[in-house]
């Protein structure tokens, strides 16, 4: 399906009077399903507050969202935590699991906060625990397992409701190089097997290769876009620090 | 720059540890405004019964003081463990850690002494208020005015400070043995979840229930009370106390691991889990919890008996306004009558007689038969232990050597100087006063007599129960009114006296009477001043709370004397109950709000997960009531259960029309009143907290 979600003209602007920051700066692009999106920039290039804009945790300034036909920029409180709920799905570089929970519980909360059936919980959940290859942990807390598990638990949870859209903040920004790897392959075979769409954003280039288009933000504006199409992730990695390179090598220097 | 800092920093915790500083304030008016009583020399020159009050009271202090420097203490450690991050900063900076240490206590000076200076004033509002009420007991115009001795001050202060400097030089202790590195992740210990034998532990909990039910059963159904089983049974509810709530939390961790079907509902998951861990990480401090709500409610179900006994007893105590005693069979009461003329005016007096007739069946019946002897007079084939009722009978004890009979006539005349009406009686009948306590009890019980006149056996014609002076003066417990003719063949047992007079007694009347009795000072001593009678042959009934067994009873000096004395039990079980209580409460109300820091994570990332802003308004609730319910339940049970029972014998002995339930109903009321507003207080705060 074609403009799955689409981004109108955003603006996110902070403070008042001489004061103000723009976040980020009339930025629109679309979104198709099973795309598997990455965002990558500066710090302070406003690539985490997008993610809010889309993840509908932070309000725009200007401009519109629509996921199919709902503008979520028009909508109420209320109405946005039932959509967040429904629609959303989250992964955040510091797992965000929930310490008296069990890996496992982590999990099951996200359903039955949905108030989904018991057996309907119980199949998904295990599904969701094979799929991730975090069964065997399932009976840990967070702070008994690895950062790579943890990771696995929290995309466990952004997935076990089939979210329209999964949001992924630095996801690998506190692992190591293998569980990012790990993370990362779990994430393509989500977005291949699970259809799932994915937005990630990342500063890292090699996380940035594993997706299918990747946006480059500066200032709060979009300054290239670069689609994988058919090449492999090497090649796409190499084309990624290209970019940064003629960049001047680090996006902070990128002017 | 340094004090600027601990002021800083004391702003800054300030609305975490509100509820602590207000409490603190609270805890000093109180100990203020009872030092007072201690100090007070007016009060002292006025009433004997004021030293009781004072000794109680500062018994009373010692335990408070434990329990604050407890408090104290406890925070202290606490506010140490929530900010050991910040000081491990200031050791990295460059700080060193005896400049650290003076520091935090220098805060805590800071907050103390503000909480000290606020108390004293709020105290001085309280100090008002509880004179003002002990001085309209003993009758007398309180003007208002403010009370400060030194004394009183120092005392205050000196146990404010005492638990402080305790508590801080065990701090300074702890801040020399800290290192950096511990103290950058103190915070973070307690994070971990340990969870091992739960399967085991949680059969605690079963095992406490049924410890309370052993318990229960054993309190109002058994019969060996031997100091071996009391022992066992407090030793067992200490560590019940304590070990139910190991058995709680394990118990709630095994059914959320075994996926109950309550775990699949809403947030119910999260809730058990959070309150679960959190029991498991605290199941010390809420069996500490328990104890201090267990004492409080029983302090304040026992002032509230006391109190109630106080308003409907007292008056039936002393239906008249005067009564002498006398051993004598032919007293004309001149003496007495004199002083009484003397000091009001006499608006009736009748002088009348106790009769015997030798025997002392009813004295044995009750000897037998009342539950509160048990089998203590009764051989083992349960017929009467004479020899032990002879033992126990006269000398003040609960009967006298022969049953007590009355002249119809003169009963009917003091009937008419109470108020009551007039009874009547055919020849060869009897009727019994007896207290209605006691009737409650034993029910008709004249079939088991034989009362002999002088034409054969009386008939009983029933029984009487209005307040009628039965403790030794009209009988003990009871007394036998037979027709006039009846009473011309006994024996005269003893004399008595009643007064009606004009207005009220004054204030000496009583003492000038017992200035008659001559008796030597350690006699006086004895009975607080009164004169005791020491007749040999009496005995003063089965009352348990009050009894006045003294020659000479003038219910208007009698009445503030007794009033005063129970309000020395009254006022420092109150006193205790609302300090425990409280203290407690802060404890609660300060670990929740101080742990909305790592709340609102949690909270945060319950929204991420789409929970709505007042569904976790509603979580938040929830999770409160069930911590702070918790414990406070728990200590309700226990408490309940000994309340009960104390509440049944009480009413049972002193015979207030008023059912057992109300005083643990009226407790619970006041209790949960007060938690009522802690509990609004630190839900409101933690509210606030979260959405931050």
């Amino acid at each position: 399906m074609k403009d799955y979600i689409r981004i109108c003209d955003v603006e996110k602007y902070y403070g008042n009077g001489a004061n103000v920051t723009k976040a980020v700066d009339r930025v629109s692009f679309n979104v198709n399903q099973g795309e598997f999106v990455g965002v990558m920039g500066a710090s302070g290039s406003g690539k985490t507050t997008l993610l809010n804009l889309l993840s509908t945790i932070d309000s725009v300034t200007a401009g519109h969202i629509y996921y199919g036909s709902t503008d979520i920029t028009e909508l109420r409180e209320e109405k946005l935590a039932d959509f967040r709920k429904e629609n959303l799905g989250f992964v955040f570089q510091e797992y965000n699991l929930l310490d008296t929970l069990t890996i496992e519980e982590n999990i099951m909360l996200a359903m039955t906060l949905q108030k989904k059936s018991r057996q309907e919980i119980r199949e998904e959940c295990e599904k969701m625990l094979a799929l991730l290859g975090i069964a065997e942990v399932r009976d840990q807390f967070p702070y008994q397992v690895s950062g790579g598990q943890k990771q696995r638990c929290a995309c466990a949870r952004a997935l076990v409701n089939h979210p329209q859209l999964l949001l992924a903040d630095e996801p690998t920004g506190a692992l190591d190089s293998r569980s990012s790897q790990t993370l990362l392959e779990t994430f393509t075979e989500m977005n291949r097997e699970l259809s799932a769409t994915i937005f990630m954003v990342t500063h890292d280039a090699f996380s940035a290769s594993y997706c299918s288009r990747i946006l480059f933000l500066k200032d709060g504006r979009i300054f290239h876009e670069l689609v994988r199409g058919d090449k492999d992730r090497r090649e796409f990695l190499g084309q990624i620090l290209d970019v940064l390179s003629l960049t001047g090598g680090e996006l902070s220097d990128a002017r | 720059m340094h004090g600027k800092l601990a002021f800083r920093n004391v702003k800054r915790s300030a609305k975490d540890y509100l509820v602590y500083f207000l409490t603190m304030t609270f805890v000093t008016a109180l100990m203020f405004a009872f030092d007072t009583v201690i100090f007070s020399e007016d009060l002292q020159g006025r009433v004997g019964a004021v030293n009781l009050m004072q000794m109680l009271i500062i018994l009373a202090t010692v335990f408070i003081v434990i329990i604050i420097a407890w408090l104290i203490n406890y925070m202290v450690r606490f506010m140490l463990q929530k900010r050991s991050r910040e000081f491990g900063t200031y050791l990295l900076l460059g700080m060193r850690k005896k400049t650290i240490a003076h520091l935090y206590m220098r805060e805590n000076a800071v907050l103390g002494t503000g909480a000290f200076l606020c108390g004293i004033v709020l105290g001085i509002l309280l100090q008002q208020i509880l004179l003002s009420i002990l001085y309209s007991m003993l009758k007398e115009q309180y003007h208002l005015q403010v009370f400060l001795d030194k004394r009183c001050i120092a005392m205050t202060a000196s146990c404010y400070a005492g638990c402080y400097i305790l508590a801080l030089l065990r701090c300074s202790r702890k801040f020399r043995k800290m290192n950096i590195r511990e103290l950058m992740y103190a915070g973070q210990q307690n994070e971990e979840i340990k969870e091992s034998h739960e399967e085991w532990k949680k059969w605690l909990l079963p095992l406490s229930v049924l410890f309370l039910c052993a318990f229960g059963i054993w309190l109002f159904f058994g019969k060996q009370w031997n100091s071996g089983t009391i022992i066992c049974y407090l030793v067992g509810l200490v560590l019940v106390v304590y070990l139910f709530f190991m058995g709680l939390s394990s118990w709630i961790v095994c059914y959320v691991r075994r996926k109950g079907r309550a775990v699949y509902r809403g947030e119910n998951l999260f809730l058990l889990r959070q309150f679960s861990s959190k029991v498991k990480t605290m199941q010390f401090t809420m069996g500490t919890l328990t104890a201090l709500f267990t004492i409080a409610f029983l302090g304040c179900t026992a002032a509230v008996m006391f109190n109630d006994y106080q308003n409907q007893i007292l008056e039936d105590k002393f239906p008249f306004d005067v009564q002498v005693f006398s051993e004598k069979k032919d007293e004309d009461f001149a003496k007495e009558l004199e002083i009484i003329g003397q000091e009001a005016e006499i608006r009736e007096a009748c002088p009348y007689h106790i009769f015997h007739n030798g025997e002392n069946q009813v004295n044995v019946w009750m000897y037998t038969h009342l539950q509160a002897f048990g089998e203590m007079f009764r051989n083992a084939d349960g017929t009467p232990a004479l020899d032990e009722i002879r033992g126990s009978s006269g000398e003040g004890n609960w009967y006298g050597t022969y049953d007590t009979y009355m002249g119809l006539s003169v009963y009917n005349h003091l009937r008419g100087m109470l108020g009551y009406a007039t009874v009547s009686l055919n020849e060869g009948e009897y009727l019994i006063h007896i207290k209605e306590r006691i009737y409650r009890k034993t029910g008709d019980f004249s079939k088991e007599l034989s009362i002999q006149g002088r034409e054969g056996e009386l008939r009983c014609a029933g029984y009487r129960t209005e307040a009628f002076s039965l403790d030794g003066h009209n009988g003990a417990d009871y007394v036998i009114v037979v027709p006039d003719s009846e009473t011309d063949e006994m024996e005269v047992f003893y004399s008595e006296l009643a007064v009606d007079i004009e207005g009220e007694a004054p204030e000496d009347l009583g003492a000038l009477l017992d200035g008659l009795a001559e008796l030597s000072e350690e006699e006086m001593l004895d009975m607080a001043g009164h004169a005791e009678i020491q007749d040999g042959r009496t005995g003063s009934g089965t009352d348990t709370m009050v009894v006045y067994y003294s020659k000479y009873l003038v219910r208007d000096n009698l009445i503030p004397e007794v009033k005063y004395m129970l309000s020395s039990l009254i006022f420092p079980l109150f006193y205790i109950g609302l300090v425990f209580l409280c203290v407690a409460l802060t404890v609660l109300s300060v670990q929740q709000l101080s742990d909305s820091a790592k709340y609102k994570f949690r909270y945060g990332v319950l929204q991420k997960i789409g929970m709505k802003k007042r569904e976790i308004t509603g979580v938040v609730g929830k999770q409160l009531v069930m911590y702070f319910l918790c414990p406070a339940l728990f200590a309700a049970v226990i408490s309940g259960i000994v309340a009960l029972y104390i509440s049944v014998q009480f009413v049972d002995a002193t015979g207030v029309k008023t059912s057992a339930f109300l005083y643990f109903g009226v407790t619970c009321g006041l209790f949960f009143g007060i938690y009522a507003i802690y509990f609004t207080a630190t839900y409101i705060g933690f509210v606030r907290n979260v959405e931050e």
